[in-house]
């Protein structure tokens, strides 16, 4: 009589197996209704598209048109034309590639770095982190802008080097708020229990407590794709981005704001309107997803 | 619901003379839970006259905080009513405005709820907050500071001022409640809703809470309203009691009645459930009641108890049983006040309590073999900045084969710390030796032989922090299996599924993650984990208190018959007086870090008691009914940094002597073979002392 704390098998099954898949399409269903999410990934989807296709798509030469000068937006050149004579729409399409190839890769190395490092200062405590967390703050306390202009010189304009700086400025932001999901999880008694059994700290560390901090994680991560859209922009506007015939956004903006005084506003508010779309859409996507994970 | 079922509920109602402080009539209530509602409350009805205590038992899931709840409106943003009135004063609170329903709730209903540290600002003092639920009636601030005075010597507290310049954090939990229910009080309330107002509280203050809510309803002839999953709590406080199960009231009348003489199947099932009357492992086991609660939302059949009631009939299966009123087997006939939600109460006679299994051998301590473990002049001080503080004082235990060592204590008394050194999670004190088999084993964990980390685990106190959420019940065992065992692959697998086949879990739970298992299963997955290396000792911290009762006595009854089978010996620490009656051999009782008393189960339920076991057993609330005499404890624990002299218990021990318990500490000194306590008193006075009640 003492064992009877189940019903038969066949009472409970179904309805205990189906439902954490429910909750996992349920879930889905619930960003799906977002119009927030929808419109974010359509606005994704688009410069996705146009940074895959590249010139293949766009419906002049991005490089190499010689209309005239400075035209204004008309039937052929909808977004019309640069000093040089090219067409802006197509400078603006091409463009999306080298900001979608560095700024993801980038937020990854960032948030990767920064899982280790918070992991570890938030599990171990004790020196290392007091040591680290003044570390991060002083780091927090630099600003951006001015020290990645300062490395991107130093160490020249290749995309990797971008993608190192802005993987370091954002190390020290997603290992705080790693290191404090951890830090709720290190007193659980999971942890104990694997003390007790003595396992390791690297596999208490990554194999136990890291599948447990993952949705901050995974948040952290959309967010820090937005930012880094917004930061390698700003690089590329400051100078240090890929070199003049590029169609770069940040780029085109630092190229032609001095034509805006002369009234050919178009050649900079384009590319001005795909840097903040491409940052809205992915910001749209970032908060579904946080607001979703938070619900569940 | 058949209209037979309707006139009987409206009856109860229109039974009572007064009208009732509180009738809730067929109250329905939903959550909706990602796009989908999910029905909780099924058509719950009960009234509180003006003065009556009314009690909700039944276990979690049940509804019965959500019913508290919806009587004040206070449902979370995705609950909602659907159905039903709640008639509070002539006036229905699920049909009123913002307006009105704040109106109410700031001067005819209160509620008090479990964490009493959660229900006040901690940026502000205790004074300021009691100050200003006097201003929100109106009166002026010189009125408010006497009324707010006045309200903190109603809840008994001597030093109203000092309190009242305090911030909630420097009260203790018990202290804080007395406050929070004099701010519930405040008001005057016509109805006070009290949701388990003492899980938090130690036992002794426990009791203390519950004599103050007694006295207070008396006083003020509020109706109160009192959610508990505690049975003695309820039959101590409560006049009426329904039974809650699956969002309806299953069974309903006085609570001595309803307790003594139960006329549903699930009533029966939950008051067996509880180790009652002495029992012990040695008689016999626990009963259970078979199945599980139905989840949330799930459509149930005609009886919401069908699937787990032994006397169901095909007449239960067919038609909706109503709420029939009952008579009380000692009373004539039917009374009006007693009713179940059952087709067959004639039948409950037949539900014979079963003597399954025979009683569990104990195997008597040899005394040729060294103790399993042994803890010898054991201290740990903690250092905060620079003041130590002393959570074990010199602990002296010793655990034989087979056999179960209970802890019992207040919070605080240094019970976890015990547990934490004895596996080495925390380094005890030099001097301090722990020794497993006759050999002493070193601090912490992670140096200890891979023999030693096999033979003694631990079982925690709450299987959610305990299982890793992530990780699917076979990983989290195989895992154990393997590093304890050394076995791996395939002979691993064939290990964790006669683990889990012997902790009675089917192979389809192996595959499933922690959430999604009932808090019972998850239980057992924990304790499968501790045995999966044939450990010697297991540490068990709590390991009931989390669950609900019929979970319990199955959780109970598993590790009594794991111990039968494996000579396991078991460190259980726990607050529930009951639960340490039926599973322990032998109990050690601690106060500020130190063992006051240890001997047999025996011993120390009978007597001759050290003073502090003494009050411990009688502030314990009884499903029996039994008349205890309370012996009541003055003042709260003293901080463990700064103990008392002498005799540690000496400030709050009834029988103090004075110039002697305030001067030197007694030693633990043996009253009868195998049982030991700290105290000045000769035995021969302090048996003299209490085999008369003492005087209140």
């Amino acid at each position: 009589m003492s064992e009877v704390l189940t019903l038969a098998p066949d009472a409970t099954e179904a309805p205990i197996v189906s439902e954490r898949k429910q909750a996992r399409r349920e879930n889905w269903r619930l960003i799906r209704k977002r119009p927030a999410f929808i419109i974010g990934i359509v606005i994704l989807s688009f410069w996705v598209v146009c940074a895959v296709l590249g010139s293949a798509i766009t419906p002049h030469d991005p490089l190499d048109f010689r209309a005239g000068s400075h035209l204004s937006p008309r039937a052929e050149f909808p977004f019309g034309t640069d000093a040089t004579g090219r067409d802006v729409l197509s400078r603006v399409m091409a463009g999306a590639r080298d900001v979608l190839r560095i700024a993801p890769v980038a937020a990854l190395l960032g948030v990767i770095f920064g899982v280790i490092l918070g992991m570890m200062m938030g599990y171990l405590r004790g020196w290392f982190d007091t040591i680290a967390s003044r570390i991060v703050e002083s780091f927090l306390a630099l600003p951006v802008v001015l020290i990645a202009l300062l490395a991107v010189t130093t160490l020249g304009r290749s995309s990797w080097v971008v993608i190192g700086v802005v993987a370091a400025l954002f190390t020290p932001v997603v290992a705080r708020t790693v290191r404090s999901a951890v830090l709720a999880e290190r007193d659980l008694d999971y942890v104990t229990s694997a003390k007790l059994r003595g396992e390791s700290n690297l596999f208490i560390m990554f194999r136990e407590v890291l599948p447990n901090v993952m949705g901050p994680i995974i948040v952290e991560l959309t967010v820090r794709v937005g930012y880094a859209v917004f930061t390698v922009a700003t690089l590329s506007f400051l100078g240090a981005g890929p070199p003049p015939p590029s169609p770069d956004w940040g780029a085109q903006v630092s190229e032609n704001y001095n034509s805006i005084i002369s009234g050919f506003w178009w050649t900079v508010f384009f590319p001005a309107m795909a840097i903040a779309s491409l940052v809205i859409a992915v910001n749209l996507i970032a908060d579904s997803v946080q607001s979703v994970m938070e619900a569940s | 619901m058949s209209s037979t079922t309707h006139s009987v509920e409206s009856g109860a109602g229109a039974l009572a003379t007064i009208p009732a402080a509180l009738a809730v009539e067929g109250l329905e209530v939903a959550y909706t839970v990602r796009g989908i509602d999910r029905a909780v409350l099924r058509g719950v009805s009960f009234s509180i006259a003006p003065g009556e205590t009314f009690g909700l038992v039944g276990e979690s899931g049940c509804g019965k905080s959500t019913s508290a709840y919806a009587a004040l409106r206070y449902l979370p943003s995705n609950g909602k009513i659907l159905k039903g009135r709640v008639m509070v004063d002539g006036n229905d609170v699920t049909k009123m405005t913002t307006d009105e329903l704040q109106r109410f709730r700031a001067k005819d209903a209160s509620m008090v709820y479990q964490d009493p540290a959660q229900a006040m600002n901690p940026t502000l003092r205790v004074g300021r907050q009691l100050i200003e639920s006097f201003t929100l009636l109106g009166q002026s601030k010189q009125e408010a500071l006497s009324s707010a005075l006045e309200a903190l010597r109603k809840v008994r507290i001597a030093d109203p001022a000092r309190v009242m310049d305090r911030y909630p954090f420097q009260l203790s939990g018990g202290m804080q409640q007395r406050v929070v229910i004099a701010m519930a009080l405040a008001c005057d309330p016509k109805l006070l809703v009290l949701d388990e107002p003492t899980t938090g509280l130690d036992a002794t203050v426990e009791a203390e809470v519950l004599d103050l809510v007694r006295v207070l309803s008396q006083e003020s002839g509020c109706a109160v309203l009192l959610i508990a999953h505690n049975l003695g709590i309820i039959r101590a406080l409560c006049d009426r009691v329904g039974v809650m199960y699956a969002g309806k009231i299953v069974e309903q009348g006085p609570s001595s009645q309803v307790f003594d003489d139960p006329q549903h199947p699930y009533t029966v099932g939950l008051l067996r459930s509880l180790p009652r009357h002495g029992v012990r492992k040695t008689e016999r086991a626990l009963t259970t009641i078979p199945g599980i609660l139905p989840l949330i939302g799930t459509s149930l059949p005609t009886c919401v108890f069908l699937d787990r009631c032994p006397i169901a009939s095909d007449t239960c299966r067919t038609v909706e049983p109503p709420f029939v009123a009952v008579g009380f087997a000692g009373a004539s006939g039917v009374t009006g006040e007693r009713f179940t939600r059952c087709h067959h109460p004639e039948r409950i006679k037949e539900m014979k309590e079963e003597v399954t299994q025979v009683p569990i051998s104990v195997l008597a301590p040899s005394e040729t073999q060294p103790n399993v473990l042994e803890l010898s002049h054991v201290s740990k001080t903690f250092r905060q900045r620079s003041v130590s503080v002393p959570a074990l004082v010199d602990v002296e235990l010793g655990l034989s084969e087979g056999e179960t060592l209970g802890i019992v204590g207040e919070s605080g008394s240094g019970k976890s710390t015990l547990a934490k050194a004895m596996l080495g999670i925390e380094t005890v004190d030099a001097g301090g030796v722990v020794s497993m088999g006759g050999t002493a084993v070193p601090s912490p964990t992670g140096s200890r032989s891979a023999e030693n980390k096999r033979s003694m685990q631990m079982v925690f106190q709450n299987p959610d922090s305990a299982l890793n959420r992530s990780w699917s019940v076979r990983r989290i065992l195989m895992r154990s299996v393997e590093k304890l065992t050394g076995v791996k692959g395939d002979e691993a697998n064939k290990r964790v599924e006669a683990l889990a086949a012997h902790l009675r879990l089917t192979p389809r739970h192996l595959d499933l993650k922690p959430r999604q298992l009932s808090g019972g299963l998850k239980q057992r997955v924990a304790i499968a984990r501790a045995f999966a290396g044939d450990p010697r000792i297991v540490v068990c911290d709590e390991p009931t208190s989390a669950l609900d009762v019929s979970v319990q006595a199955a959780i109970l009854n598993l590790l009594a018959d794991l111990q039968a089978e494996q000579k396991t010996s078991y460190v259980f620490i726990t607050h529930d007086m009951g639960v340490v009656r039926y599973l322990a051999d032998r109990i050690a009782v601690m106060y500020l870090g130190r063992i006051q008393e240890v001997g047999d189960t025996d011993d120390v339920f009978n007597g001759p008691n050290h003073p502090y076991t003494e009050a411990l057993l009688s502030a314990i609330p009884s499903v029996d009914g039994e008349e205890k005499v309370r012996i009541r404890l003055e003042g709260e624990i003293p901080s463990p940094a700064n103990p008392p002299t002498g005799c540690v218990f000496h400030p709050r021990c009834p029988r103090a002597i004075a110039g002697v318990c305030e001067v030197t500490e007694p030693p633990l000194r043996e009253v009868s073979p195998g049982h030991s306590m700290r105290c000045h008193i000769p035995i021969e006075t302090l048996i003299e002392l209490q085999r008369k009640p003492m005087q209140r």
